[in-house]
Protein backbone atom coordinates (compact mmCIF):
# COMPACT_ATOMS: atom_id res chain seq x y z
CA UNK A 1 0.00 0.00 0.00
CA UNK A 2 1.40 3.54 -0.98
CA UNK A 3 1.86 5.67 2.11
CA UNK A 4 0.08 8.35 0.16
CA UNK A 5 -1.70 9.04 -3.19
CA UNK A 6 -2.12 13.30 -4.21
CA UNK A 7 -4.54 14.08 -7.22
CA UNK A 8 -4.05 17.41 -9.10
CA UNK A 9 -7.48 17.80 -10.77
CA UNK A 10 -9.44 20.25 -12.26
CA UNK A 11 -13.58 21.31 -12.00
CA UNK A 12 -14.37 19.75 -15.68
CA UNK A 13 -11.83 17.14 -16.23
CA UNK A 14 -13.35 13.76 -16.92
CA UNK A 15 -10.44 11.59 -16.62
CA UNK A 16 -10.21 13.42 -12.56
CA UNK A 17 -13.26 12.25 -12.00
CA UNK A 18 -12.56 8.10 -13.38
CA UNK A 19 -8.83 8.38 -11.26
CA UNK A 20 -10.72 9.17 -8.29
CA UNK A 21 -13.80 6.53 -9.13
CA UNK A 22 -11.45 4.17 -9.70
CA UNK A 23 -8.81 4.32 -6.39
CA UNK A 24 -12.24 4.89 -4.17
CA UNK A 25 -13.20 1.73 -5.81
CA UNK A 26 -9.52 0.04 -4.99
CA UNK A 27 -10.04 1.18 -1.44
CA UNK A 28 -7.04 3.79 -1.58
CA UNK A 29 -7.88 7.45 -0.08
CA UNK A 30 -6.39 10.30 -1.81
CA UNK A 31 -5.81 14.05 -1.22
CA UNK A 32 -6.86 16.20 -4.05
CA UNK A 33 -5.48 19.43 -5.47
CA UNK A 34 -8.32 21.04 -7.39
CA UNK A 35 -6.09 23.55 -9.92
CA UNK A 36 -9.21 25.74 -10.81
CA UNK A 37 -9.84 27.08 -6.32
CA UNK A 38 -5.59 26.10 -5.93
CA UNK A 39 -4.09 27.87 -8.89
CA UNK A 40 -0.99 28.47 -7.30
CA UNK A 41 0.12 25.13 -7.14
CA UNK A 42 -0.67 24.41 -10.87
CA UNK A 43 3.76 25.38 -11.26
CA UNK A 44 4.12 22.04 -8.96
CA UNK A 45 2.12 19.76 -11.12
CA UNK A 46 3.76 20.63 -13.98
CA UNK A 47 7.26 20.84 -12.04
CA UNK A 48 6.07 16.96 -10.69
CA UNK A 49 4.85 15.64 -14.20
CA UNK A 50 6.78 17.83 -17.08
CA UNK A 51 3.46 18.03 -18.85
CA UNK A 52 0.53 20.64 -18.60
CA UNK A 53 -2.48 18.03 -18.41
CA UNK A 54 -4.81 16.39 -15.42
CA UNK A 55 -5.14 14.20 -13.88
CA UNK A 56 -1.78 13.93 -12.40
CA UNK A 57 -1.66 11.37 -9.77
CA UNK A 58 0.74 11.04 -7.30
CA UNK A 59 1.89 8.16 -5.66
CA UNK A 60 4.67 8.08 -2.34
CA UNK A 61 5.58 4.89 -1.39
CA UNK A 62 6.35 3.86 1.86
CA UNK A 63 10.15 4.45 1.34
CA UNK A 64 9.27 7.67 0.15
CA UNK A 65 10.29 7.60 -2.93
CA UNK A 66 7.41 9.07 -5.18
CA UNK A 67 5.45 7.89 -9.29
CA UNK A 68 3.62 9.98 -10.92
CA UNK A 69 1.21 9.04 -13.41
CA UNK A 70 -0.46 11.32 -16.06
CA UNK A 71 -3.92 10.50 -17.05
CA UNK A 72 -5.99 8.10 -16.35
CA UNK A 73 -3.98 5.23 -17.28
CA UNK A 74 -4.72 2.13 -15.52
CA UNK A 75 -1.99 -0.14 -16.94
CA UNK A 76 0.37 2.53 -15.36
CA UNK A 77 -1.67 3.68 -12.17
CA UNK A 78 -2.97 -0.64 -10.76
CA UNK A 79 1.06 -0.68 -10.92
CA UNK A 80 1.97 2.23 -9.02
CA UNK A 81 -0.52 1.71 -6.05
CA UNK A 82 0.13 -1.80 -5.37
CA UNK B 1 -13.07 -21.22 -20.67
CA UNK B 2 -15.37 -23.52 -18.64
CA UNK B 3 -18.87 -23.83 -17.29
CA UNK B 4 -17.69 -21.94 -14.55
CA UNK B 5 -16.99 -19.00 -16.60
CA UNK B 6 -18.94 -15.90 -15.89
CA UNK B 7 -21.88 -15.88 -17.89
CA UNK B 8 -24.00 -12.44 -18.98
CA UNK B 9 -27.46 -12.05 -20.75
CA UNK B 10 -25.64 -9.25 -22.26
CA UNK B 11 -21.74 -7.50 -21.82
CA UNK B 12 -21.83 -3.83 -23.30
CA UNK B 13 -18.43 -2.67 -24.57
CA UNK B 14 -18.27 1.06 -23.69
CA UNK B 15 -20.08 3.06 -21.40
CA UNK B 16 -20.62 6.41 -23.23
CA UNK B 17 -24.34 7.30 -23.63
CA UNK B 18 -25.40 4.48 -26.02
CA UNK B 19 -24.04 2.24 -23.78
CA UNK B 20 -25.94 3.59 -21.14
CA UNK B 21 -29.00 4.20 -22.51
CA UNK B 22 -29.03 0.77 -23.77
CA UNK B 23 -28.52 -0.83 -20.33
CA UNK B 24 -30.99 1.29 -18.57
CA UNK B 25 -33.47 -0.46 -21.25
CA UNK B 26 -31.95 -4.00 -20.52
CA UNK B 27 -32.11 -3.93 -17.26
CA UNK B 28 -35.63 -2.78 -16.57
CA UNK B 29 -36.06 -5.72 -18.63
CA UNK B 30 -34.39 -7.91 -15.94
CA UNK B 31 -31.81 -8.50 -18.52
CA UNK B 32 -28.81 -9.06 -16.46
CA UNK B 33 -26.60 -6.35 -18.32
CA UNK B 34 -22.49 -5.81 -17.35
CA UNK B 35 -20.68 -2.96 -19.26
CA UNK B 36 -16.61 -2.30 -19.77
CA UNK B 37 -15.25 0.81 -19.70
CA UNK B 38 -11.69 1.35 -20.63
CA UNK B 39 -12.05 4.99 -20.14
CA UNK B 40 -14.13 7.98 -18.89
CA UNK B 41 -17.77 6.62 -18.31
CA UNK B 42 -19.93 8.74 -20.06
CA UNK B 43 -17.60 8.70 -23.50
CA UNK B 44 -16.99 12.11 -25.34
CA UNK B 45 -19.73 13.76 -23.62
CA UNK B 46 -17.96 13.54 -20.29
CA UNK B 47 -15.21 15.61 -21.74
CA UNK B 48 -17.18 18.12 -23.51
CA UNK B 49 -17.38 21.44 -21.36
CA UNK B 50 -21.07 22.03 -22.44
CA UNK B 51 -24.09 20.05 -23.98
CA UNK B 52 -26.21 22.55 -25.34
CA UNK B 53 -28.59 20.08 -28.04
CA UNK B 54 -29.73 17.37 -25.55
CA UNK B 55 -33.31 17.21 -25.32
CA UNK B 56 -35.10 17.76 -22.01
CA UNK B 57 -32.24 20.15 -20.90
CA UNK B 58 -33.39 23.61 -21.57
CA UNK B 59 -30.95 25.28 -20.05
CA UNK B 60 -28.41 22.63 -21.34
CA UNK B 61 -25.59 21.28 -18.59
CA UNK B 62 -22.05 20.51 -18.40
CA UNK B 63 -20.85 17.14 -19.83
CA UNK B 64 -19.89 15.67 -17.00
CA UNK B 65 -23.11 16.53 -15.44
CA UNK B 66 -24.89 14.30 -18.03
CA UNK B 67 -22.22 11.79 -17.83
CA UNK B 68 -23.40 11.26 -14.01
CA UNK B 69 -27.25 11.45 -14.96
CA UNK B 70 -27.08 8.73 -17.38
CA UNK B 71 -24.74 6.56 -15.07
CA UNK B 72 -26.64 6.87 -12.16
CA UNK B 73 -30.40 6.39 -14.17
CA UNK B 74 -28.41 3.01 -15.46
CA UNK B 75 -27.19 2.05 -12.40
CA UNK B 76 -30.44 2.58 -10.57
CA UNK B 77 -31.87 -0.88 -12.54
CA UNK B 78 -28.66 -2.47 -12.32
CA UNK B 79 -26.46 -2.27 -14.71
CA UNK B 80 -23.19 -3.45 -13.43
CA UNK B 81 -20.03 -0.86 -15.07
CA UNK B 82 -16.50 -2.08 -14.63
CA UNK B 83 -13.36 -0.20 -15.32
CA UNK B 84 -12.06 -2.46 -17.56
CA UNK B 85 -10.87 -3.20 -21.44
CA UNK B 86 -12.56 -5.36 -23.65
CA UNK B 87 -9.67 -6.54 -25.90
CA UNK B 88 -10.89 -9.69 -27.80
CA UNK B 89 -14.18 -10.90 -28.60
CA UNK B 90 -15.26 -14.26 -30.40
CA UNK B 91 -18.36 -16.34 -31.64
CA UNK B 92 -18.47 -19.89 -29.89
CA UNK B 93 -21.78 -20.33 -31.54
CA UNK B 94 -24.72 -19.59 -29.36
CA UNK B 95 -22.35 -17.77 -26.93
CA UNK B 96 -19.90 -15.00 -27.25
CA UNK B 97 -16.47 -15.31 -25.56
CA UNK B 98 -15.14 -11.76 -24.46
CA UNK B 99 -11.39 -11.41 -23.16
CA UNK B 100 -10.75 -8.94 -20.95
CA UNK B 101 -8.34 -7.12 -18.61
CA UNK B 102 -10.11 -8.60 -15.74
CA UNK B 103 -10.24 -11.93 -17.30
CA UNK B 104 -12.59 -14.04 -19.52
CA UNK B 105 -16.61 -13.54 -19.60
CA UNK B 106 -19.07 -15.08 -21.67
CA UNK B 107 -22.32 -13.28 -22.88
CA UNK B 108 -25.55 -14.71 -24.81
CA UNK B 109 -25.31 -11.21 -26.60
CA UNK B 110 -22.78 -8.19 -26.78
CA UNK B 111 -23.69 -4.39 -27.59
CA UNK B 112 -20.57 -2.72 -29.20
CA UNK B 113 -20.62 0.80 -27.83
CA UNK B 114 -17.03 2.32 -28.29
CA UNK B 115 -18.03 5.32 -29.66
CA UNK B 116 -15.29 7.41 -31.21
CA UNK B 117 -11.89 9.61 -29.97
CA UNK B 118 -10.42 12.86 -31.47
CA UNK B 119 -8.54 12.60 -34.48
CA UNK B 120 -4.56 13.65 -34.84
CA UNK B 121 -3.07 16.17 -37.53
CA UNK B 122 -0.35 13.99 -38.21
CA UNK B 123 2.37 16.90 -38.31
CA UNK B 124 5.70 17.63 -37.53
CA UNK B 125 5.60 18.60 -33.74
CA UNK B 126 2.30 17.24 -32.70
CA UNK B 127 3.57 13.99 -31.17
CA UNK B 128 6.77 15.73 -29.90
CA UNK B 129 4.71 17.78 -27.88
CA UNK B 130 1.91 15.96 -26.65
CA UNK B 131 0.30 16.92 -23.35
CA UNK B 132 3.50 19.80 -23.49
CA UNK B 133 1.06 21.85 -25.48
CA UNK B 134 -0.65 19.71 -27.85
CA UNK B 135 -3.70 18.76 -26.19
CA UNK B 136 -7.08 16.94 -26.95
CA UNK B 137 -9.11 17.84 -24.28
CA UNK B 138 -10.09 21.45 -23.37
CA UNK B 139 -11.97 20.50 -20.23
CA UNK B 140 -8.96 18.37 -18.36
CA UNK B 141 -6.11 20.95 -19.96
CA UNK B 142 -7.52 24.29 -20.30
CA UNK B 143 -6.62 25.84 -16.72
CA UNK B 144 -2.91 25.79 -17.59
CA UNK B 145 -3.58 28.00 -19.87
CA UNK B 146 -4.42 31.16 -18.36
CA UNK B 147 -3.87 34.61 -20.11
CA UNK B 148 -1.41 32.55 -22.71
CA UNK B 149 -1.80 32.59 -26.47
CA UNK B 150 -3.12 29.29 -27.89
CA UNK B 151 -4.82 28.05 -31.33
CA UNK B 152 -7.27 25.55 -31.50
CA UNK B 153 -7.60 23.45 -35.38
CA UNK B 154 -10.93 22.51 -36.67
CA UNK B 155 -14.32 24.25 -37.81
CA UNK B 156 -17.28 21.65 -36.59
CA UNK B 157 -19.12 21.30 -33.40
CA UNK B 158 -16.38 20.29 -30.85
CA UNK B 159 -13.61 23.07 -32.37
CA UNK B 160 -15.82 25.80 -31.66
CA UNK B 161 -17.57 24.92 -28.33
CA UNK B 162 -14.38 24.31 -27.21
CA UNK B 163 -12.94 27.15 -28.09
CA UNK B 164 -15.89 29.04 -26.34
CA UNK B 165 -15.13 27.37 -23.06
CA UNK B 166 -11.16 28.31 -23.50
CA UNK B 167 -11.48 32.12 -23.44
CA UNK B 168 -12.49 31.44 -20.24
CA UNK B 169 -8.72 31.05 -19.91
CA UNK B 170 -6.56 32.01 -22.83
CA UNK B 171 -6.06 35.53 -23.90
CA UNK B 172 -6.13 34.92 -27.22
CA UNK B 173 -7.38 32.20 -29.61
CA UNK B 174 -6.30 31.74 -33.41
CA UNK B 175 -9.08 29.50 -34.74
CA UNK B 176 -7.67 27.33 -37.76
CA UNK B 177 -10.37 26.50 -39.79
CA UNK B 178 -9.38 24.59 -43.18
CA UNK B 179 -12.99 25.04 -45.18
CA UNK B 180 -13.88 28.47 -46.44
CA UNK B 181 -16.65 28.46 -43.84
CA UNK B 182 -17.45 26.18 -40.39
CA UNK B 183 -19.60 22.87 -40.03
CA UNK B 184 -20.04 23.64 -36.95
CA UNK B 185 -23.75 24.59 -35.87
CA UNK B 186 -25.41 28.19 -36.75
CA UNK B 187 -26.24 28.91 -32.72
CA UNK B 188 -22.83 27.85 -32.01
CA UNK B 189 -21.31 30.27 -34.18
CA UNK B 190 -23.25 33.02 -33.44
CA UNK B 191 -21.98 31.83 -29.51
CA UNK B 192 -19.01 31.75 -30.98
CA UNK B 193 -19.35 35.91 -32.42
CA UNK B 194 -19.33 37.07 -29.22
CA UNK B 195 -16.37 36.31 -28.25
CA UNK B 196 -14.65 38.37 -31.18
CA UNK B 197 -12.59 39.85 -28.79
CA UNK B 198 -10.48 37.21 -28.15
CA UNK B 199 -10.97 34.65 -30.79
CA UNK B 200 -9.53 35.47 -34.34
CA UNK B 201 -10.92 32.85 -36.99
CA UNK B 202 -8.37 32.38 -39.65
CA UNK B 203 -10.55 29.89 -42.58
CA UNK B 204 -9.14 28.26 -45.50
CA UNK B 205 -5.72 27.67 -43.15
CA UNK B 206 -4.47 24.59 -43.05
CA UNK B 207 -2.24 23.89 -39.96
CA UNK B 208 1.66 22.66 -40.94
CA UNK B 209 3.88 22.29 -38.46
CA UNK B 210 4.32 23.09 -34.66
CA UNK B 211 7.24 24.36 -33.10
CA UNK B 212 9.18 24.26 -29.87
CA UNK B 213 11.53 25.47 -27.63
CA UNK B 214 13.05 23.67 -24.78
CA UNK B 215 10.25 21.05 -24.49
CA UNK B 216 7.21 24.31 -24.83
CA UNK B 217 5.47 24.81 -27.75
CA UNK B 218 6.39 28.08 -29.08
CA UNK B 219 5.05 28.05 -32.51
CA UNK B 220 2.59 26.97 -34.95
CA UNK B 221 2.77 27.42 -38.97
CA UNK B 222 -0.19 27.29 -41.71
CA UNK B 223 -0.86 27.70 -45.11
CA UNK B 224 -3.81 30.02 -46.50
CA UNK B 225 -4.70 27.82 -49.37
CA UNK B 226 -6.74 31.03 -50.93
CA UNK B 227 -3.71 33.78 -50.41
CA UNK B 228 -1.56 30.96 -51.25
CA UNK B 229 0.45 32.69 -47.84
CA UNK B 230 2.67 30.95 -45.00
CA UNK B 231 1.72 31.61 -41.43
CA UNK B 232 3.08 31.62 -38.20
CA UNK B 233 1.48 31.93 -34.46
CA UNK B 234 3.57 32.56 -31.90
CA UNK B 235 1.27 30.72 -29.49
CA UNK B 236 1.92 28.81 -25.87
CA UNK B 237 -0.54 25.52 -26.98
CA UNK B 238 -2.97 24.10 -29.42
CA UNK B 239 -6.23 22.21 -29.40
CA UNK B 240 -7.09 19.89 -31.68
CA UNK B 241 -10.89 18.73 -32.37
CA UNK B 242 -10.46 17.70 -36.35
CA UNK B 243 -12.47 15.05 -35.89
CA UNK B 244 -13.65 11.58 -34.66
CA UNK B 245 -12.18 7.90 -35.43
CA UNK B 246 -13.95 4.96 -34.16
CA UNK B 247 -12.51 2.64 -31.40
CA UNK B 248 -12.59 -0.58 -33.46
CA UNK B 249 -8.97 -1.10 -33.14
CA UNK B 250 -9.54 -4.30 -31.11
CA UNK B 251 -12.14 -5.28 -33.58
CA UNK B 252 -8.86 -5.81 -36.15
CA UNK B 253 -9.04 -9.69 -37.53
CA UNK B 254 -12.48 -10.51 -36.14
CA UNK B 255 -15.45 -11.40 -37.43
CA UNK B 256 -17.00 -8.19 -37.36
CA UNK B 257 -17.35 -6.59 -40.62
CA UNK B 258 -16.50 -2.54 -40.64
CA UNK B 259 -16.36 -0.11 -43.13
CA UNK B 260 -14.12 1.60 -44.83
CA UNK B 261 -13.10 4.23 -42.07
CA UNK B 262 -13.25 1.48 -38.99
CA UNK B 263 -16.97 1.62 -38.58
CA UNK B 264 -19.09 -1.31 -37.58
CA UNK B 265 -21.68 -2.10 -40.37
CA UNK B 266 -24.83 -2.84 -38.80
CA UNK B 267 -28.20 -4.21 -40.38
CA UNK B 268 -31.54 -2.54 -39.66
CA UNK B 269 -31.64 -4.12 -36.05
CA UNK B 270 -28.27 -2.76 -35.40
CA UNK B 271 -26.87 -5.91 -35.36
CA UNK B 272 -23.12 -6.45 -36.64
CA UNK B 273 -22.23 -9.67 -38.60
CA UNK B 274 -21.72 -11.65 -36.05
CA UNK B 275 -25.21 -13.05 -35.01
CA UNK B 276 -25.82 -11.94 -31.32
CA UNK B 277 -23.43 -8.21 -31.70
CA UNK B 278 -24.80 -4.87 -32.12
CA UNK B 279 -23.15 -2.06 -32.25
CA UNK B 280 -24.78 1.49 -31.50
CA UNK B 281 -23.46 5.43 -31.25
CA UNK B 282 -20.93 6.80 -32.57
CA UNK B 283 -19.06 3.88 -33.60
CA UNK B 284 -21.51 2.27 -35.97
CA UNK B 285 -21.24 3.01 -39.47
CA UNK B 286 -23.66 5.92 -40.20
CA UNK B 287 -23.87 7.46 -36.82
CA UNK B 288 -24.63 11.07 -37.15
CA UNK B 289 -22.42 11.61 -33.98
CA UNK B 290 -24.95 13.32 -31.62
CA UNK B 291 -25.53 12.54 -28.00
CA UNK B 292 -29.15 11.97 -28.45
CA UNK B 293 -28.72 9.88 -31.48
CA UNK B 294 -26.43 7.82 -29.40
CA UNK B 295 -28.53 7.17 -26.63
CA UNK B 296 -32.02 6.84 -29.31
CA UNK B 297 -29.64 3.93 -31.07
CA UNK B 298 -28.56 2.61 -27.22
CA UNK B 299 -32.59 2.23 -26.67
CA UNK B 300 -32.98 0.40 -30.09
CA UNK B 301 -30.03 -1.96 -29.81
CA UNK B 302 -31.59 -2.81 -26.36
CA UNK B 303 -35.02 -3.61 -27.83
CA UNK B 304 -32.97 -5.81 -30.61
CA UNK B 305 -31.14 -7.46 -27.86
CA UNK B 306 -34.22 -8.57 -26.31
CA UNK B 307 -36.02 -9.75 -28.81
CA UNK B 308 -32.71 -11.87 -29.95
CA UNK B 309 -32.44 -12.97 -26.44
CA UNK B 310 -36.35 -14.22 -26.69
CA UNK B 311 -35.41 -17.60 -28.95
CA UNK B 312 -32.26 -17.78 -27.21
CA UNK B 313 -33.39 -17.63 -23.75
Amino acid sequence: MPKNITIFTTNTCGYCVMVKKWLSAKGHAYEEVNLDTDPIRQQEAIALSGQLSVPITVVTKQDDTQEVVVGYNLAKLAPAVS
Amino acid sequence: MNDSTELHDVVMVGAGPAALAAALYTTREDIDTVLYEKGVIGGLAAITDWVDNYPGFPDGLAGLELADKLQKQAERFGADIRLGEVQKITNTGNLKEIETTDGLVRAKTVLIATGSDYKKLGIPGEEEYYARGVHYCATCDGAFYRDKKIVVVGGGNSAVQESIFLTKFASHIDLLVRGDSFRASEILQQELKKHSDKVTVHFNTSTERIIGKEGKVTEVQGHNSKSKKELSFAVDGVFVFIGLLPNTGFLKGSDIDLDDIGMIKTNESLETSMSGVFAAGDVRSGATMQIASATGEGATAALMIRKYLEPHA
